[in-house]
């Protein structure tokens, strides 16, 4: 059934509605002109937190406007307000300065990205010495230009540890100055940049935004769903962008490292920019070191001009509540993932990260978003929980384990997985698994258990969904106590097991359901009451990202809540209520009246 | 029959109907728009709701004295109700009237009694002393003050050409000496203290308070290294409290750029605070929801204070002098 499958990706009706612009069709000076688009790219955060800050004062409001009329360049968190100033001696060595106190943590002292940091990173830190850059608005193969450095280096990559310099976005980040010596230092470890046969710029070799762009509507995504289709992009990214197309697993960049095919749907994760203009850039150029082609070749402007829309579509938009409502349904709640009910649910999406409270810590999580909803009939409840998963675990090696033993030595190297070679990142290995975790005991205003598996003294209690089990056709949730990270949960008796969960995974997505009596008779089980708010966190696990134990994604507390009937008295208040107030007011009618004579 | 009075003819009736909501006017907005320009903060300051109804009962007593202060003035302020309902507008409005005020009045009272779901919340005190042990008020940070028996060692070892170095960050200053050749390993450090201590370590004179500043700037780079490996995913590589990890936690990581952070608590506190973590914190500051581990489990005291060390310079801020030491 095609039913659940789309219920929670908006309609690309409901982003057109938010994706309108301001800013364009301002005239910048040709020397600022940058291929992407410096009037649309000001409504990034620093124009955000501008407006912020000053609202309401009204001197500050009229410079802003003056500002903005004169020198909107300046604004834009990403585009320079003057060409890059002459690369001398003394500019890099400033930059040498700055990337030695900034930068060489991750990137080395030598720019081979082999700083301390580096090994625990994935996507890894760049080797600048190969002189190879993913996001440039250049040919496949080319060299990036100085404003594709500047704007990678202002606005950081998202969903990676290289984060924004921008001193207009981070109050100790990097002047425009700054970031050009930077710059200017960090070319110089690559030869590349000597040889002016290789500047795309002077060469021709760099890659315009098209002249007329369709707008973002419904006709211009149908048309770039084609071009999707026609083209392939299913093969490694997964007919509905989830990363899951069958040639997407084991893929390795030019620095032999394992690469993940990005699920495009998720907008955090997107590295180089969520815009449409920044979507149509990355075809065109390709990534450069990675299996990522350019299409400049295979598509026209205005077939990449609407595919770069379609991809826009597949955005999801996350909801922003933190509070589950379970929502009543007559005739029992639903077992199977993909029953009709679930409509009638409102789906609460949850953040997750890395589990960096206790070692081993893990920073390369691969499940960062769950959508739960939650049905009860009055007597059972039932959860549905669907994630993205470009591949489906069901296989656990349990000699595969990581013992943790090294990484909690105090004092140890450190107390982080390493991204490659620590835990094996492949098929087959470990399974999938996703668990609910609530306080045991209900909570005393607003004092819960630790988010992370409680402690000793408060308890929680961990519905764990496991992917071999639902596999071998066995119970595949197992109910566990945990009191605190330090000592592993610990599994309920045999005859305590109550939970019944469903699993199907589709096209790169998980949905189980999880579902119970609201009420049981055993004390280490949550209990669910009506007009109660009950704490509530999401643990997940990515089996062939090498999670298992710790090595996982976690959400901080939510709520679910199930809505309690509204007492007689009320209605019997607000009626008579309305009947005394009738009553005096046709009274005092008669009273006045029968006076009038 | 009903005459009108006061200054704009309106009647008495309209006259305390339009004094009422003028009031109550301003004391909801006035007063709150007043504050934004008397404060200049970006947001209005509103009256408290417990305020606004004292006001409100004054307001209702003394027009009700108003009206009541003779026979007179009670019959003017009746005039337009009593002609209400004898019909004398219409018996429409009338109806309306009688009709709508019930309505109103079942509304509130359906409001007023009916369970209103409401998230539990709580005040959260970011930086509690209730716990803090006074032991750790007076600390010191022993590697931004180095004492004479580590610098000594540090210039021998500069004069051996062999400085000891954090394994975490030894290997990086490795591959630089034996890429770059240098005439002192130091040299990957190229700030104006350093330099100025290669220069005196080169011409044989070095000096105690140059040597102490060249042993500070290494313990900031392996202050800086720490940071990164293990702080940077949820802190951030700026410091700002936004690491790439930092939207996954409800209580987000704290932005040590931010004034009212790292710069009004003394060392010791910052240092009590990295040992223990979110689980070493009082009630009143939600143990539960905070991320930050208990670094006393994982990190030397040595790590822990380089690692201070380098929060402070990356956030360009400089600690809370220790009061009555």
């Amino acid at each position: 059934m095609v039913g659940l499958r789309e219920l929670s990706t908006p309609s690309p009706g409901h982003s057109a509605a938010t994706l309108s612009r301001g800013g364009r069709g301002l005239v910048v000076p040709a020397a600022m002109q940058d291929p992407l688009s410096p009037g649309g790219r000001g409504r990034g955060p620093a124009t955000r937190r501008v407006a912020g800050r000053v609202r309401g004062i009204i001197p500050a409001a009229i410079a802003v406007l003056l500002v903005g009329v004169f020198a909107l360049p300046a604004f834009a968190a990403d585009t320079p307000s003057a060409p890059m100033p002459e690369e001398t001696d003394e500019l890099r060595a400033r930059g040498q300065a700055i990337y030695f106190r900034r930068c060489s943590f991750c990137h080395g002292l030598l720019g081979d990205g082999e700083g301390p940091a580096a090994e625990f990173l994935d996507p890894r830190p760049r080797d600048f010495t190969l002189g190879t850059f993913k996001f440039r608005t250049t040919q496949s193969g080319e060299l990036p230009t100085d404003l594709d450095l500047f704007r990678t280096v202002s606005r950081g990559l998202s969903g990676t540890g290289m984060q924004a310099f921008d001193a207009d976005l981070i109050k100790n980040g990097l002047s425009e100055e700054d970031r050009w010596a930077v710059i200017a230092y960090i070319k110089t470890f690559a030869q590349e940049f000597e040889d002016p046969d290789l500047d795309p710029v002077k060469t021709g070799k760099v890659v315009k935004l098209p002249q007329s762009r369709a707008p973002f509507d419904a006709d211009t995504i149908a048309k770039g769903k084609a071009v999707f289709e026609k083209t392939k992009c299913w093969e490694c990214h997964g007919k509905l962008g989830r990363g899951d197309g069958q040639k997407s697993f084991d893929r390795k960049d030019d620095w032999g490292f394992p690469i993940r095919i990005r699920n495009v749907t998720h907008p955090w994760k997107i590295k180089a920019g969520t815009d449409v203009e920044d979507i149509y850039m990355r075809f065109s150029t390709g990534i450069n070191g990675t299996p990522m082609p350019s299409f400049i070749k295979a598509l026209n402007e205005e077939e990449r001009w609407q595919l770069a829309n379609y991809i826009k579509s597949l955005q999801h938009r996350r909801t922003n509540h933190q509070v589950l409502k379970a929502v009543p349904v007559l005739g029992g709640v639903p077992t199977a993932p993909d029953a009709e009910a679930w409509r009638q649910a409102e789906p609460m999406d949850v953040r997750l990260t890395g589990q960096v409270v206790g070692a081993p810590r893990w920073q390369n999580p691969s499940i960062e978003l769950a959508t739960l909803r939650a049905l009860t009939d009055g007597k059972e409840i039932a959860f549905l929980i669907e994630w993205d998963d470009a591949f489906k675990d069901t296989v656990h090696k349990g000699d595969a384990e990581l013992d943790p033993k090294e990484l909690r030595k105090v004092g140890g190297y450190n107390s982080y997985v390493a991204a490659n070679g620590m835990v094996t990142r492949k098929l087959e290995t470990f399974r999938d698994q996703i668990a609910l975790q609530f306080p045991i005991k209900p909570p005393e205003g607003t004092k819960k258990p630790h988010f992370f598996r409680g402690k000793p003294s408060n308890p929680v209690h961990l519905w764990v969904w496991k992917a071999d089990l639902a596999e071998g056709g066995k119970r595949a949730v197992v109910e566990a106590v945990s009191r605190g990270w330090r000592q592993k949960p610990k599994a309920q008796a045999q005859a305590k097991q109550q939970i019944a969960g469903k699993a199907s995974w589709n096209q790169g997505r998980w949905r189980v359901v999880m579902k119970r009596p609201l009420v049981t008779d055993d004390k280490n089980d949550v209990q669910f009451a009506a007009g109660a708010f009950i704490p509530m966190a999401v643990n997940a696990w990515d089996g062939s990202n090498g999670e298992h134990g710790l090595i996982m994604s976690l959400s901080t507390w939510h709520y679910v809540f199930i809505e309690a009937p509204t007492p007689m008295r009320v209605y019997i208040f607000t009626v008579l209520a309305v009947l005394i107030v009738g009553g005096i007011g046709f009274w005092l009618m008669r009273k006045v009246e029968r006076e009038d004579g | 029959m009903s005459e009108r009075t006061g200054k704009f003819g309106l009647g008495r009736f309209w006259t305390m109907v339009l004094t009422l909501v003028a009031i109550y006017a301003f004391i909801k907005w006035g007063i709150p728009a007043a504050s934004r320009q008397i404060t200049n903060l970006p947001f209005p300051l509103p009256v408290p709701g417990t305020l606004i109804f004292m006001f409100m009962v004054l307001t209702l007593i003394a027009l009700f004295m108003l009206v009541t202060f003779s026979d007179e003035h009670l019959e003017d302020f009746l005039a337009p109700i009593k002609a209400l309902l004898a019909g004398r507008y219409g018996k429409l409005p009338r109806a309306a009237v009688l009709v709508a005020i019930p309505l109103i009045a079942g509304w509130q009272v359906y409001d007023a009694t009916v369970p209103k779901v409401e998230l539990p919340s709580s005040l959260r005190i970011q930086h509690p002393s209730s716990n803090f042990p006074k032991k750790f008020e007076a600390m010191k940070n022993p590697v931004a003050n180095p004492d004479d028996k580590a610098i000594d060692a540090f210039i021998e070892q500069a004069k051996a050409g062999e400085i000891e170095l954090i394994p975490q960050a030894a290997s990086d200053v490795e591959n630089w000496v034996k890429e770059m050749e240098p005439e002192h390993m130091l040299e990957f450090i190229p700030t104006p203290p350093m330099k100025k201590f290669l220069k005196e370590l080169a011409d044989g004179k070095v000096s105690k308070v140059t040597a102490k500043a060249a042993l500070l700037e290494k313990n900031l780079f392996e202050g800086r290294a720490l940071y990164a490996m293990n702080c940077r995913p949820c802190h951030g590589d700026s410091v700002a409290g936004d690491g790439p990890m930092a939207d996954g936690f409800k209580l987000r990581p704290i932005n040590f750029t931010d004034n009212g952070t790292i710069e009004t608590i003394v060392e010791g506190y910052t240092f009590w605070r990295v040992g223990n973590g979110g689980p070493g914190l009082p009630t009143e500051a939600t143990p539960w929801d905070s991320a930050m581990p208990e670094w006393k489990l994982s990190l030397t005291e040595e790590e822990r204070w380089k690692i201070i060390l380098a929060e402070y310079d990356l956030a360009e801020k400089t600690p809370r002098i220790p009061e009555g030491h």
